[in-house]
């Protein structure tokens, strides 16, 4: 008798946590056996395909081995100390610089403005935006294929333009100080179609009337620009300059028909310069080693920026 | 302030007509709506007196000046829209305040008149808020804030209550109300709902594609309507018709219900028309027709009590008062000043009342 008008009479602040409990423990058996059931497998293959070779290039690159047979030579940190005392790679960092600069400067201010001229509603802006997005589509190869003949001092369009203008005819992707730009050049050719879709996408998802109000309001085209619609295109220029500069670490297949980096090292970027001192060498320590510092690189910059910049989106 | 006139207004997207000679005058300060079904071309209307759409031909003026080739800047107008059209990266000040640091307004008179309007629309809680922290009503009275700060000549509103519930429409509608009375606007109201348009509105204009079929204050086009359509537009429940033809002075249907009704015009005899009688018109008893009643929807106060007279299914509103069951038999009588027939072909009507 006592002990139930004490249950009764007990708060429910006192009773609560024996029924939370119970419901944990519920929640625990019932999620338990899917833990069970579909963890592992992902787990293994996220450990076997991802975790171990990472973990595997971090062990090499303390070794200088040639990746015949198993690495015995073990020298510490001279690979990083050797990478970050060798021209190339510096010039190789700074050219990757070079490109998420292009690409924040340049490419993505000329997306958004080509997104909004193919956005208004006026005849053959779809075949535009097609235009414009086809060098996107074409492989990276082919499309560095193409551009090294266009360039060709001999045969290419950049001859010929030159040839009837009556001058002589320059090869740039065989100039120190030209190759740099030229390659620039061919980035922006080959990604403003993608930024500009993505601008596409943003600029349709923004409510017509929003900038209707912005008319009524008495704004002008620019201020509707740059007060309306740049502020609500915000998410998407932050996604775009994230691709630009993780696409800019990741730049390789297009160099190498391109110009493999050279004239000495002028068009180098971090994988191509991991290829061409790692892979062609046999020096699989250092490219480890390389493949290690562009793996931080990479991982700091994707997670600073999507910190910094993307917390919101 | 300013009133506005619409001269020979048309709109057309290459051969397709959809306004066609809209003439309308608002008085300063009158509060007017634009009704009809969906498509009828109230938006357009609404949108071209803004400047958001070109006209292909007539004139709009504003006081007293042609604004057809004038941005919608240079119009001097204020829109409420559907979708309240809030900026969503500013917040509730923001919002309120573009126009006016726009216009160049300074700092201390943006915030004189954006914290004015605030309190006149209670939002000077919110006004730090942006609007996706907003509910549908909140957004709405900023939107509505937004119009009032800038002082325009003329108020649109393009269905401003259509995104609310049922019970913040009814509060919205009255603080439209209010805020109508406070600043004495002149303004055109967009709405599909009859209610809305008669409830809020001075005067009131039913179209129908792109044509205007009445306008008036909201009991005249409820009392006379001009023809069948707006008859069964204005008014809730709808207008009961039947399918008749004039016999000896009185209408009469194929299954022979009599309807005699007061003549303007033209009642001679074997001429097809469409009689109507509005459900609360009915009066129950009587000897004029009965029927079996064959759904009973109680709403509260009144019955809504829809009969079968001579195969016809005809609504009757009835007291709430009273208790009526499906399969029960009701006479109802229709009185002769409330007796509207129009006729079949025209559509116009040719009753007197």
């Amino acid at each position: 008798m006592s002990q139930t008008s004490s249950v009764a009479a007990s708060p429910p602040s006192m009773r609560a946590p024996s029924v939370a409990r119970r419901n944990r423990k519920r929640q625990v058996r019932g999620t338990l056996p899917v833990l069970v059931l579909f963890l592992p497998p992902a787990l293994l293959l996220f450990t076997v395909f991802v975790i171990l070779p990472m973990g595997e290039a971090a062990w090499y690159s303390f070794y200088n081995w040639n990746g015949y047979g198993l690495p015995t030579q073990w020298i510490g940190t001279k690979n990083y100390e050797l990478i970050f005392n060798n021209a190339a790679f510096r010039q190789a960092l700074i050219n990757n610089g070079l490109i998420i600069i292009v690409s924040i400067l340049v490419q993505i201010p000329l997306a958004l403005w080509l997104a909004t001229m193919v956005t208004h509603k006026i005849k053959g802006a779809v075949l535009f935006r097609l235009l414009f997005f086809l060098p996107y589509v074409l492989a990276d190869v082919a499309a560095g294929m193409i551009w090294r003949f266009v360039y060709d001092g001999q045969f290419g369009l950049v001859a010929g333009i030159f040839n009837t203008l009556g001058m002589e005819a320059p090869f740039w992707l065989a100039d120190k100080q030209a190759a740099m730009p030229a390659l620039l050049g061919v980035i922006v050719w080959k990604y403003f179609g993608f930024h500009m879709m993505l601008f596409v996408a943003g600029l349709q998802s923004i409510d017509k009337s929003v900038l209707e109000a912005a008319d009524i309001d008495g704004a002008t085209g620019w201020q509707k620009f740059f007060r309306v619609t740049l502020p609500l295109l915000g998410s998407t220029v932050r996604l775009s300059v994230f691709f630009g500069v993780v696409g800019s670490l990741q730049l390789f297949d297009m160099i190498m028909p391109l110009t493999g980096g050279g004239p000495s090292n002028a068009t180098q970027t971090m994988v191509t310069f991991l290829y061409s001192f790692g892979v062609m060498r046999m020096q699989v320590g250092f490219g480890s080693a390389v493949g290690v510092v562009l793996f931080i690189i990479c991982v700091t910059l994707a997670f600073g920026y999507k910190r910094i910049f993307m917390k919101n989106d | 302030m300013a009133g506005l006139e619409l001269k020979n207004i048309a709109k057309s997207y290459g051969a397709v007509s959809v306004i066609e000679n809209i003439n309308l005058s608002v008085a300063d300060g009158e509060f007017v709506a634009l009704v009809g079904p969906s498509g009828c071309g109230k938006s357009t209307i609404l949108r071209m007196v803004a400047g958001l759409e070109d006209i292909t031909d007539g004139e709009i003026v504003i006081g007293e000046r042609i604004v057809n080739d004038l941005t919608p800047r240079e119009r001097n107008i204020a829109m409420v829209f559907q979708s309240y059209a809030l900026y969503p990266h500013m917040t509730v000040y923001k919002n309120m305040a573009f126009n006016l640091e726009l216009s160049g307004k300074s700092k201390a008179e943006i915030d004189q008149r954006v914290h004015q309007a605030a309190r006149m629309l209670e939002l000077e809680p919110l006004l730090e808020r942006k609007p996706s922290q907003l509910s549908g009503g909140q957004r709405q009275r900023v939107a509505m804030g937004r119009a009032v700060v800038r002082d325009p000549a003329v108020f649109l509103f393009d269905e401003p209550l259509s995104n609310l519930d049922a019970k913040l429409r009814v509060q919205m509608r009255g603080e439209i109300k209010a805020l109508h009375k406070k600043v004495g606007v002149t303004s055109i109201y967009v709405t599909h709902d009859q209610v809305e348009a008669m409830t809020l509105s001075d005067r009131v204009v039913v179209l129908n594609h792109g044509v205007i079929q009445q306008e008036g204050s909201p009991m005249e086009l409820y009392r006379r309507p001009a023809n069948l359509f707006v008859a069964g537009f204005i008014g809730s429940p709808a207008m009961n018709f039947f399918d008749a033809v004039i016999e000896g002075g009185e209408a009469r249907t194929a299954e022979g219900l009599r309807f005699p009704f007061t003549a303007s015009d033209g009642a001679q005899d074997g001429r097809k028309v469409v009689v109507g009688i509005r459900p609360e018109h009915f009066q129950a008893g009587g000897t004029g027709h009965s029927g079996a009643v064959t759904f009973v929807e109680p709403t509260g106060g009144q019955t809504f009590v829809t009969l079968d007279l001579g195969g016809h299914p005809t609504m009757v509103l009835v007291s709430g008062e009273e208790d009526i069951d499906t399969g029960a038999t009701l006479s109802v009588s229709a009185p002769l000043g409330r007796t509207y027939v129009f006729d079949a072909q025209t559509g116009r009507r040719i009753s007197q009342n």
